[in-house]
Parts: C-alpha cells; structure tokens; sequence
C-alpha cells in the first residue's frame, strides 16, 4: 500500500514501522497439565483461552502483526496456526453438534473481528484434531517427553522464512545490497533485511529435556543471531534451559506465583513488543544458572576440566589421561601441580602414585584424591 | 555463472582502471599465476622459473560460458523451471561440504594481518578497498568471536614498509572493535606493504601461545609487491617451524610468494589463498576463516587438558572495582579460585590466570564438531509425500510436469536412474549438483523442473531450500529430527552427554508403577476436559 503513494522512500530508515510476529510454543502434554492443573486450579482449557486473547491481543495491535502457535506435544511438534496444510482441515468437534448449535455459535460469532476468530478457530480446530490422535496409552508412553528443541527449531524456522524471507538474516553487507533487498520485498525491511520482528513465548509446564542440551543450545544461538527474543512462561518445574534460552537472547523469564491470573503476566510481561521493551523494565530472572555440570557424573562443577579437542567437562583429570568422550590422550602435565599443596615437594614418585591410586570407577572427588601424610 | 561474461566485458573495456584484474576475470584464483607472478615481488623469482603449468591449457577467456547455454526450455515451453533449478543450485553449492566429524582446533589464536598500504587506496571496491576492509575487518571480529568463543585474536597492520600493531593477543572482541576504530581508521593507506615484517611479529604474537590451540595468520594483501628486509624465504621456513598456518585474501591478483607461503605452511595445500572477485566474494573469503581450521593428521597441535572455571554470576547493591579493568561496576563474575570479579567472559582471570568461562561458551563450538548432515534432493517419484515445507510452511510446488515426466521415463529410464544417484551421492560426497545439470544437457531432455523438496537422510522429512541453507548455517539442528522420535535423538545425543544434568528431573518425572493405574486415569480425564466445544465463550471469569 505504501508503495503506491511513494512514502515508502522516506520511512524506510523507521524501524518503528516494522510489524512483530509472535510465536507462541505451547506445551500440550495431556498428563502434565494435569498434574498441574490439581496444584494450581488452571486447566488446559482455561489457559489456551487466556493465551489467545493474549493473542488477539498482539494481533490488535497492528493490522500487519501475526501470529502463529505450535504445539510441543507427546509424540511431536505440530503447528496449530497456520494449520498443516496438509491435513484435513474440518473440525473434528463439530460433527457432534447440532444445526441449531452451529446457527448459535455463528450468531455469537458475528460480531467478532474476524482475525481474532480465524485464529481462535483454526487453534482450537487443530488442538482438538492432536487430541483426538492422542491416546491415553501414549500419553502414558512417554510421560514427560517435550520436543523444545523441535518446537524452537521450527518456530525458528519459521520466522526466518516470514520476517527474513529465508536470508537467514544474514545482510551480505555489500554495499548497495540493501536496496535490492527492499525492491525484492517490496515493503518496509531494515538494515539487516528483516521485514518484521519476532519474538518467541514459550509456555511450558514440562521439565528440561535433558537429552537435548546440545539441540537447544543451538537453537539458542540461532535465535540470538537472529536477534529474536525467547520469552519463557514457566508455569512448573523452574529449568534451567529456558532460563538460559531468556537470559542469552534478552527474553523475559517468568514463574507466576499465580497461574490462575495467567493472563495477567501475558498481558503486562509478555505482551510488549521490541520497541516498547526499551523503554521498559522487564521482570526477568537476574541469577542464571551458568554453571556446567561435569560429563563423568553429572555434578555441578565450579572448576572443571575441558578437553582441548572435544570440549566434554570433567570434574578431575580422567583415568589414564585419555578423553572418555573423544578417546585423545591428554597431555596433563600442564596440571600437574594443580590441587595439590604448595609446598609439596615435587617428586615424580608422588605424583605417578597420585595417578595410579584413581579408583577405577572414577568417583573420587578432590577430598578423596590422595593426600601425602609423609 | 551469469557474472563471467560480465567480467569478460569489464575487462576489455577497462582501460579507465588502475590495474587489470587479470587473474580473478576468469572466474577463479586459480589460473593468474603465469600471468601475475611477473608482477610479484623480486624474492618469488625462483617459483617463477617453474614451467607454468598453465601454458598448455586453453586460457581462461577462451573459455566462455554462456549462460542462455544452460537454459533450456521445459516440455511446456517455459524456462521457469530452469531457472528455479539454476538458483537453487548455486545456493546449495555454498551449502554442500563434508559434513563427516571431524577434528577442528577449536581453540584458536589468529594473527589477522591487514594490509594499510598505498595500494589500499584504489578504489576497485567501493567505497575504497581500505574502507571496506576495515568495515570487514569489522565484521570478522564479530563473527570470529562468535564462532570461537574460547579463542584469541590480534590485529596488526601493514603500513610504509612497517608492521603496525592494531590490537595484541586478547578474547575481548570489543578491545579489537575499538582498537580498529582508533588505530586503523585512523591511518592513511601509505607507503609499500611488508610481508615479512608483519609475518614476523605475527609469529612473535603466537610464539608464546599455548600448544593445544592452533596458531593462525590471516592476511590480507592490497598490495602486489612487497618490500622486505631480508629473505621471505627464511620467514616461511620459520613459520613451518612453529607450525602456523597462514590464509592469505589477494585483492589484486595471484601472487607467486603468496602462493608459496600458503602451499607451504598448509601441507601443500593452497586452497587457503583466494583472490577476490567482487566484494560479495571479498566477504565470503574471509568469513571463511571464521570457521575453525579442521586438524591435520600429522598432529600439529598437542591436545590437553585445560583447566577452567565457571564463575557464577553477581549483582551487587553497591559498585565496586573490576579485577580487569578496574571501573566501577555493580555485577560480575566472580572466579571460582581467587573471588576477584572479571567484569567480561571468557577471560583469564587477571589476579589467578585461571580461564574463566560460561558453560554456553562452550556450547557454541558443538556444532562444529557434530556438524549436521547435508539434505538431499528429493527425486519426483518421492515428491507426492509432501505438499508443503516441514517447518516453514510455505508450500511446495505440485508435480504440474507429472505427465512430461513420466514420458521421460518411459523413453530413457537411465536418465532418472542416473539423476537418482546423483542426489543421492549428494549426501555422502560433496558433489555439487551442476555435474548433474550438465548431463541432462548432454542428454538434450527437456529438463524436469525440481521438485524444491530437500529431505534430512535421517527422518526422511522434506524442507525447503530456505529452510535447508538456515538450519545449517545458522540453527545446526534438524527441526525434523528433533521433533519425532526420541530414540533418534537420543542415538545422537549419547555420544554427548548434555552439560546441565538433570538426572534429578528425569527420576522425579519416572511414573512409578503403583501410581500408573491413576495417572492413567488422569490422562484419560485430562483428555476428555481438553475437547473444548466449538465456538465456547472466550472469556475469563475474574
Ligand atoms: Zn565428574
Ligand atoms: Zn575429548
Ligand atoms: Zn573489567
Ligand atoms: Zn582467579
Ligand atoms: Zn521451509
Ligand atoms: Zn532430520
């Protein structure tokens, strides 16, 4: 539209004027919200309603913004707006209704704004056709399992292809690039090539999949690259990956005392978009978990030691000084003094019994290690 | 490439520039050395004397590829389906590389050299070459240090014949940043450039680095001579000696010492030196040099084990002093060892010389040596599985040509044989698919519009090209794979047991079997609850 009057040409140097994309990622494991829903009074139903009035509400604020929803399920990521254009597309729960009821519900729907109930229907419509796939064996399968990784990694994706039109968000920076880029997508971009903004919520009463550290971690980076800020609604089960997740790209962490006012935290910590957020202080979580936990035994270290090659985490120099990850000898001579006394004369008898006396199992920790009484 | 006959006119109306671009106009680095290692520096004659092996080859310029050669008309006439395939051919040739794991000095020290001399000031690149290096230049620190969060870099110049030191050894990228902004912006582009003046400081740079790291040159030569103090000779073989490993980014043309340098602190191999082609490829060659170098066979670098702290995070009510830089400052890190707080991570502590890190430094690297696995091609007869990209959503294109194809087939079964195998060699090599483009001319077939589709070889899911290029320059993940079935993922993660350990959460999420009974019946109720009627009121009781 603002191509045709010219005005493009002066407010393309505006970020102001680019409109946001919200992705939400909603945990849908049946059992999970079950279990939360007997501590917290807040039921599935009941918080899928707040989320898309949280989403309406994005949406009313720019003609232009967007939002899609995707579903971190028991057996998968799925999107639920925009709907698999693959599937069948009919409301499985509407087969159950009556003329009569569906005369109601579109009376009651008539005066609604029709974005509002595209997005309504088409979330609803696709969650009841997930549960109607969903067993409660399955469910029973795989109690806790959670995609976010996947999940991340779609809605990644995702907005790479909406608001960077799949460049990656990579500007080449070749001088005069950036006015192909404009003409190419015929709107408003800025200097990285962006079209639109982004931002990620994710709404979980999962635990951290442990398994998946690395897959995060990456979509952690990707997202920060991309400069997409994952914001984190945890509603049980403070992890430490979505605190990270947060913190590394400038998100808002929340764990509400509250959840039966969810919508209160949507609207008031999720729901400002980038340009309003800097004007803002945010409520986000200050102490992050940094610290790593040694591969060997799964402790949390404060001092550890890395493998040159492979980078694994070893909370003491592993057996025969060969990486258990990688299988590269070591070269510890660098190490040798460390963790022992000062004072301690270094005679090379010592330290070759110091060596030999690691029990097998590895388990020892620095107080074990042999200390000289002589 | 539709640029080379672009090229080919430049360069013979170019009489208005400065320096004839004689070797990068062809289209590669590689064929200027007969024709600039004249212009070279005096020390390269001995490399001269060598039959050029060129001189039997057909010259560059007489091999012209048209690019109207390549399109050819699909069976309804229309070359749209050519083109797709032409530019998603060259968007995937980036893409295509050895995706085996291997080991990568992850821990690197890079001397990157700049060249600031009078050549520097030709305006070939716009605005000038000096500026856009600099700008580069930039951007490289950016990115090296996210690439590599646990390495070190230094910056030095080539200036009037000296060696200029921009920034020393370090792993703050905003020291570099400002260092550039205040000591390189601010020189003019004077004098004769000095390789051997800059390669010897640069070795003292990296004399003192530690052994398990890889010792790194990056050069960048404006320049096509260099005036020396001595033997350059004598330099490289130094180099070799302290097993650096130079890159050289030609802006010019080849040159012979150059060439040499790199051949011979590479094993002999030169694909470290390119000559730039225009800007875009200016950027290409140096950003290359962000990616960890992989580790040669013959052990260059000693591996070791490191000792390191994860410092946890402070805020404090009142400012107190940095260890690092001594300013005032509200939070920090505080080492693990000694307690003094570092204002900056990954550092060295400055009171215990401990290095400091974040265990998401280290998460970073990963995806280097796990790289994720090239996609492949999807042939037609595969196609019907998919109607749309997996995880963008944007749809695919139908099989309108299913008819043309099936004749094809029918006619010559061995050209979709053969086109099968070549996507799927496309995974296990690094075949780009431009061979497979040429024997379909060969075969004069109306060629089959792509099929667009890209599949992961292990959960077989289709993505689109966009897709394919972002997650594997940018996510490292395959959204598919991480999203449908655990034991696949768990086959990969198991050679990597995740850094935050949670055994804690897994243990406390384990459904102990007296209580299966009611938590199935929970699920079963839950389910039930979760079927929200169609159109039900959207509001919220207060
Ligand atoms: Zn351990
Ligand atoms: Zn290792
Ligand atoms: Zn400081
Ligand atoms: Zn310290
Ligand atoms: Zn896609
Ligand atoms: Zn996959």
């Amino acid at each position: 539209m603002d191509k045709v009057d010219g005005t493009e040409h002066y407010n393309f140097k505006a970020p102001a004027d680019l409109a946001t994309l919200q992705v939400i990622i909603l945990d849908t494991n049946p059992l999970a919200w079950a279990t939360f829903e007997k501590s917290s009074s807040l039921s599935f139903p009941a918080a899928l309603s707040q989320l898309l009035i949280f989403a309406n509400a994005h949406l009313a604020f720019s003609q232009s913004n967007r939002c899609a929803v995707i579903a971190n399920h028991i057996d998968g990521v799925h999107f639920l707006s925009p709907a698999d254009p693959g599937t069948d597309h009919r409301d499985p729960g509407e087969a159950d209704l009556t003329p009569e009821d569906l005369k109601e519900i579109a009376n009651q729907n008539a005066s609604k704004y029709r974005v509002f109930r595209l997005l309504e229907d088409e979330v609803r419509a696709s969650y009841r056709r997930l549960i109607k796939n969903t067993t409660p064996e399955a469910v029973m399968a795989c109690p806790n399992s959670s995609y976010l990784a996947g999940a991340l990694s779609a809605a990644l994706t995702y907005i790479n292809r909406i608001c960077f039109g799949g460049t990656g968000g990579r500007s080449s920076g070749v001088p005069g690039d950036e006015k192909s880029k404009v003409n190419s997508a015929g709107g408003k971009v800025d200097e990285t090539g962006r079209t639109m903004h982004a931002k990620i919520l994710v709404v979980s009463v999962t635990p951290d999949p442990a398994n998946q550290y690395i897959p995060v971690m990456n979509s952690i980076f990707a997202a920060q690259r991309l400069k997409v800020p994952i914001d984190v609604c945890k509603l049980r089960d403070s992890t430490v990956f979505l605190q990270q997740a947060a913190d590394a790209t400038g998100g808002v962490y929340m764990e509400p005392e509250h959840p039966q006012g969810l919508i209160q935290y949507l609207m008031m910590g999720f729901l400002p978009d980038h340009l309003a957020r800097q004007s803002l202080i945010l409520p986000t979580k200050v102490d992050v978990d940094f610290r790593a936990a040694c591969f060997c035994h799964k402790k949390v270290l404060d001092i550890g030691f890395v493998c040159s090659v492979c980078l694994s985490i070893f909370c003491e120099p592993p057996q025969g000084a060969v990486c258990s990850t990688c299988q590269v000898k070591l070269d510890v001579t660098s190490l040798e003094n460390i963790g022992k006394p000062v004072v301690l004369p270094p005679k090379k008898k010592k330290k070759k019994k110091a060596i030999d006396s690691l029990p097998e199992s590895g388990v020892a920790s620095a107080a074990e290690s042999p200390v000289p009484t002589e | 490439m539709a640029d080379s006959d672009e090229d080919f006119v430049l360069s013979s109306s170019g009489d208005d520039r400065p320096k004839a671009r004689g070797a990068g106009g062809g289209g590669g680095g590689g064929g200027g050395a007969a024709g600039s290692s004249r212009r070279s520096t005096r020390k390269s004659k001995r490399a001269d004397g060598a039959p050029a092996p060129g001189a039997t080859k057909r010259e560059k310029w007489e091999d012209i590829q048209r690019s109207w050669d390549n399109v050819v008309e699909g069976a309804d006439g229309s070359i749209a389906g050519t083109v797709i395939g032409l530019l998603e051919a060259t968007k995937r040739k980036r893409l295509l590389r050895d995706t085996t794991p291997i080991q990568r000095g992850i821990i690197r020290h890079l001397v990157l050299i700049l060249d600031l001399s009078s050549a520097m000031l030709e305006k070939d690149l716009r605005p000038t070459r000096f500026l856009l290096t600099l700008r580069y230049a930039r951007d490289f620190v950016t990115e090296y240090f996210e690439q590599n969060p646990i390495s070190q870099l230094s910056i030095i110049g080539m200036h009037d014949g000296l060696a200029l030191r921009i920034s020393d050894m370090g792993g703050n990228p905003a020291d570099h940043l400002t260092a550039l902004q205040e000591k390189a912006f601010t020189v003019e582009p004077k004098g004769a450039s000095s390789l051997q003046n800059a390669l010897e400081m640069g070795r003292a740079e990296l004399f003192h680095t530690p052994t398990h790291g890889t010792r790194e040159i990056l050069l960048i030569f404006g320049a096509l001579s260099s005036s020396d103090p001595g033997d350059i000779h004598d330099t490289i073989n130094s180099l070799i000696e302290d097993r650096i490993q130079v890159r050289i980014v030609g802006l010019a043309a080849q040159v012979a010492v150059c060439r040499e340098l790199v051949m011979k602190t590479n094993d002999g191999d030169d694909s470290a030196y390119g000559v730039i082609l225009d800007e875009g490829h200016y950027r290409e060659l140096m950003m290359a040099a962000t990616t960890p170098p992989v580790t040669k066979t013959e052990e260059k670098s000693v591996p070791s084990l490191l000792m390191m702290g994860f410092p946890s995070r402070t805020v404090e009510k009142h400012e107190s002093l940095c260890s690092c830089h001594s300013n005032l400052t509200k939070g920090g890190y505080i080492c693990p060892r000694c307690t003094a707080k570092v204002c900056f991570l990954p550092t060295e502590c400055p009171c215990c010389g401990l290095t400091l890190i974040l265990s998401t430094h280290l998460a970073r690297s990963y995806h280097h040596l796990f790289p994720l696995k090239n996609w492949v091609e999807v042939p037609w007869s595969e196609a019907h599985t998919s109607t749309h990209c997996w995880s963008c959503q944007s749809p695919f294109p139908t099989n309108q040509s299913q008819t043309s194809s099936i004749k094809i087939k029918i006619r010559n079964p061995s050209t979709t044989a053969a086109t099968a195998t070549a996507s799927r060699s496309n995974g296990a090599t690094t075949t780009s698919t431009a061979p497979k483009n040429d024997h379909q001319q060969q075969q004069q077939q109306p060629p089959q519009p792509p099929t667009q589709r890209y599949a992961c070889t292990d959960c077989k899911t289709h993505f689109c090209i966009d897709c394919d290029i972002f997650t594997h320059e940018s996510l490292h993940n395959c959204p598919g794979c991480q999203s449908l079935s655990e034991e696949r993922v768990k086959a990969r993660a198991n050679m990597w047991p995740p850094s935050i350990g949670d055994g804690t959460a897994d243990a406390a999420g384990e459904p102990t079997s007296s209580s299966m009974r009611t938590q199935v019946a929970e699920a079963t109720k839950m389910l039930e609850n979760s079927k929200i009627a169609p159109g039900s009121s959207m509001e919220v009781e207060n």
